[in-house]
């Protein structure tokens, strides 16, 4: 028989959070959110923000760990092999995707199960001022006019950055030579001096510099503008089917009880949706797109599909090679 | 002249709030007492803090990050006079003269010394940013890939120019460095080297670990062994007053210290330590009798200790003017200042004028906080230091530990630290010189990334380094020092005035 005091109970819990999914003993003290990146970089900052929110939601701390170390490995491995109770959750980006291929010791996809999708980076494409190129349409001549003699700077392959050139270069049907940068930081120096022609490290990082004239942002490969560029055109609107970029997602070990990934993916849901979660993200440089765990995996499954061939043809396989190829 | 002194005035209207200067007071005690203390750095220290700043305003947040860093330079040289244990990394090359001072009973001098040098070099590089600030992040965009090359070179053929004893022994350091530096993951191909599957090694084999276990760890060996029973610190500080005639003697390195720290603070890739080495190796040049380094010479106390200062903080130039960060502190700087929703790049001066100029202003203000934390409290830090080694030993080798665990939070670094430290210990017994090795280390992996990008770039064609006129500068300048080193005249001048 229900007594009066487990009735008020039932009601105020139904009232404050009307039809959510709940777990019994879940979660059971503080849950940590693995990064497998170092601290104070755009991963780091767009995590400590989920997990502050993620927090408040579920009533116990959300602490982030960074994991960083061999491009994401580390990391990724820390969230696949703990144990899959939910306490333990993790940032998954197209990163774990690439390095899966690339190191025979970093954790298949089959590993994670997804939880969230946070947001997208979308790559873009910018030039020194002094190339004289002012337009996607004349990178694309210049490029054709000598086959390899621009030269853009990114990431060492199969990095971020890299893999967008590598994309654009397919797409365009042009080829440049790739000078691989120790992360974006010294890409845009080089950028900025005229070291390389161009680059291709997404809009946050050169946004301040296209504003001060000192390097000119050509074009964004996003579905959208990037609400930081306005007025800078995406390949689509300048007719290229072109659209690569990297995006944040949060994931759980496999084998995670399906009642406690349901408390997960819902206030992980909610609070993606929290217009003023989405207006602190904006303010730090990022562009939120709410979306629930089939969204997420859509998009790990689209990643997957697309990178593949490319580190394909460049030989970048090393683990994992796909039947038939 | 007059926007430059309305800004500074505008920054110290800042600098003065009574929070931003509690805030500079708490960075500066935490960077000293860290400095002070071999095994944690500033790195580890910024980064553990950096959650802690998200409740302030981002000014505030900056200032005392940033006293954080130049703080641990004066706690740094503290340590190396007294205990010849390096607190920081950029105060290796303090241990040569500052312990031999120490030793010769002039320890307070030493402290003194150190302590005028670095708020000279803090003072002046405050001014340098402030009037050339702006303008001076310019230069570091004329540097191209080529031109880091020649810089590294000098850098390592000063490293064999610097050593004590054996030129042959220097190399043979200089090359385990470069080889140990050549662990990890290939920078054009992305394949990993010598890694033996350990993920760990992917990123290369850690600066903190090795420096750790080189310096802090074989350090206690060999003390524990030559020492027993008799304390390594200096026990009697003598007066902190130095005489006119040792201030006259110091002033011009001072001078020296703080223009060299001054650019290579500047410089990407960059940074205190160099900048100390590079002060070090110069004041030998220029002395009329360099015999006399590494005996106690008052000079090679003041010129890295200035240099260091001058170079913690003018690294803070390409990453406020430009938001290029010179090294790893800088780009923790540069996440906390995303953090706090502040785009960094070169409209920081203009968007942001308190910020900038609020963060010039404090360092003058957090130098002369720092003088006197160090000087007048020097009893304070020194005890610190003067606790028995039955209890200091255990508690260095916990803090290196803690310091290296936190770093990546990776029990394997401790274990690479542990291997280091027993190598450390075979060295000095071999009388090898770990401090060539940890630059070889540090410079390999710049090197071959530079010198492989400006082949790229170069289209295969290697004269590119003879070609640009930066890099065939610092070229010819190597390769004069190199011959200086070689030549058998000179080379035996040199070991005649290394010979105890």
């Amino acid at each position: 028989m229900m007594n009066r005091r487990s009735i008020l109970a039932l009601t105020a819990s139904t009232l404050a959070a009307p039809r959510m999914a709940r777990a019994a003993g879940f979660p059971e003290g503080p849950v940590t959110l693995i990064v497998a990146w170092p601290a104070g970089g755009g991963s780091d900052v767009s995590m400590r923000l989920v997990a502050e929110a993620l927090s408040r939601r579920l009533g116990v701390p959300v602490l982030v760990e960074n994991r960083p170390g061999a491009a994401g490995t580390i990391g990724h491995r820390a969230i696949a092999t703990a144990r899959p109770d939910g306490q333990t959750i993790g940032m998954f980006s197209q990163d774990a995707i690439t390095a899966q291929y690339g190191n025979a010791n970093a954790p298949a996809l089959t590993e994670f199960v997804p939880l969230g999708f946070f947001g997208e980076e979308p790559g873009s494409l910018q030039v020194h001022p002094g190339t004289g190129i002012t337009t996607l349409a004349e990178y694309i001549a210049r490029a054709k006019a000598a086959p390899g003699k621009l030269r853009n700077g990114g990431n060492p392959a199969p990095g971020a950055s890299f893999l967008y050139m590598a994309y654009y270069e397919r797409k365009l049907d042009i080829r440049v030579t790739k000078v691989a940068y120790a992360g974006y930081a010294p890409t845009v120096t080089a950028v900025l001096s005229g070291e390389v022609d161009s680059g291709s490290v997404p809009v946050p990082d050169v946004i301040e510099h296209h504003n001060a004239g000192r390097l000119r942002l050509l074009a964004v490969s996003g579905a959208e503008r990037h609400f930081m560029a306005p007025n800078v055109p995406t390949f689509r609107e300048l007719g290229h089917d072109v659209v690569i970029g990297g995006w944040r997602s949060l994931a759980a070990p496999a084998g995670v009880p399906a009642d406690r990934l349901a408390v997960l993916r819902e206030n992980l849901l909610a609070v993606f949706k929290d217009t003023e979660f989405q207006t602190k993200a904006r303010h730090a440089g990022f562009a939120v797109t709410p979306g629930d765990h089939a969204r997420t995996a859509a998009a790990w499954v689209e990643a997957d599909t697309s990178i593949y061939p490319i580190m394909d043809e460049l030989g970048l396989i090393k683990a994992r090679r796909k039947q038939g190829t | 002249m007059h926007d430059l002194i309305s800004n500074l005035a505008m920054g110290f209207g800042v600098a003065l709030s009574l929070q931003n200067i509690g805030l500079c007071f708490i960075g500066c005690v935490l960077g000293t007492a860290i400095g002070v203390l071999p095994g944690i750095g500033p790195l580890p220290t910024v980064a553990m803090l950096l959650p802690f700043t998200f409740a302030l305003d981002p000014t505030g947040a900056l200032i005392m990050l940033a006293g954080v860093f130049y703080g641990a330079q004066y706690g740094g040289s503290t340590t190396a006079i007294l205990a010849r244990l390096p607190g920081e990394t950029s105060s290796v090359v303090t241990c040569l003269d500052g312990y031999a001072m120490a030793l010769k009973g002039q320890a307070g001098t030493a402290l003194a010394i150190a302590a005028i040098g670095s708020v000279f070099a803090g003072i002046a590089t405050t001014l340098l940013i402030a009037a050339a600030g702006p303008p001076l992040a310019d230069v570091a965009l004329l540097f191209q890939s080529a031109d880091y090359v020649a810089v590294m070179l000098l850098g390592l053929v000063s490293a064999v120019v610097m050593a004590h004893g054996s030129v042959l022994k220097a190399l043979l350091m200089i090359l385990l460095g470069l080889l140990l530096g050549t662990v990890g993951t290939d920078v054009a191909s992305g394949d990993y080297r010598l890694t033996m599957g350990l993920d760990m090694l992917a990123d290369g084999l850690g600066f903190v670990p090795i420096s750790m276990g080189l310096f802090g760890l074989a350090e206690i060996m060999v003390n524990l062994e030559t020492m027993a029973g008799r304390t390594a610190i200096a026990k009697k500080v003598g007066s902190l007053w130095p005489s006119r005639a040792v201030l006259r003697q110091a002033f011009p390195a001072m001078l020296r210290g703080t223009a060299i720290g001054a650019a290579f603070g500047i410089l990407p890739g960059g940074g205190p330590t160099i900048a100390a080495f590079s002060a070090y190796s110069v004041e030998k040049k220029v002395a009329r009798d360099p015999s006399r380094f590494g005996q106690g010479a008052v000079e090679g106390v003041a010129a890295p200790e200035a240099a260091n200062n001058a170079a913690t903080q003018s690294c803070f130039i390409p990453m406020l003017c430009l938001g290029i960060p010179p090294n790893a502190l800088m780009a923790l700087m540069v996440g906390a200042m995303m953090v706090h929703g502040i785009q960094p790049g070169p409209s920081i001066i203009t968007k942001q004028p308190e910020l900038f100029w609020g963060m010039i202003a404090s360092m003058a203000v957090g130098n002369i906080i720092l003088v006197i934390l160090n000087l007048p409290l020097i009893g304070i830090w020194v005890k610190l230091l003067q606790v028995p080694y039955a209890y200091l030993f255990p508690a260095i080798i916990v803090f290196c530990a803690v310091g290296t665990y936190t770093v990546d939070s990776s029990t394997g670094d401790v274990v690479l630290m542990a291997i280091f430290g027993v190598l450390g210990y075979v060295f000095r017994k071999l009388d090898c010189e770990p401090a060539p090795l940890m630059l070889g280390l540090v410079l390999g992996p710049l090197l071959e990334e530079n010198f492989r990008r400006a082949m790229v770039l170069s289209d295969g064609n290697a004269m590119v380094f003879l070609q640009r006129p930066i890099s065939l500068g610092f070229l010819i300048v190597a390769a004069l020092l190199l011959a200086a080193v070689l030549l058998p005249s000179i080379r035996r001048g040199r070991q005649e005035a290394f010979r105890e």
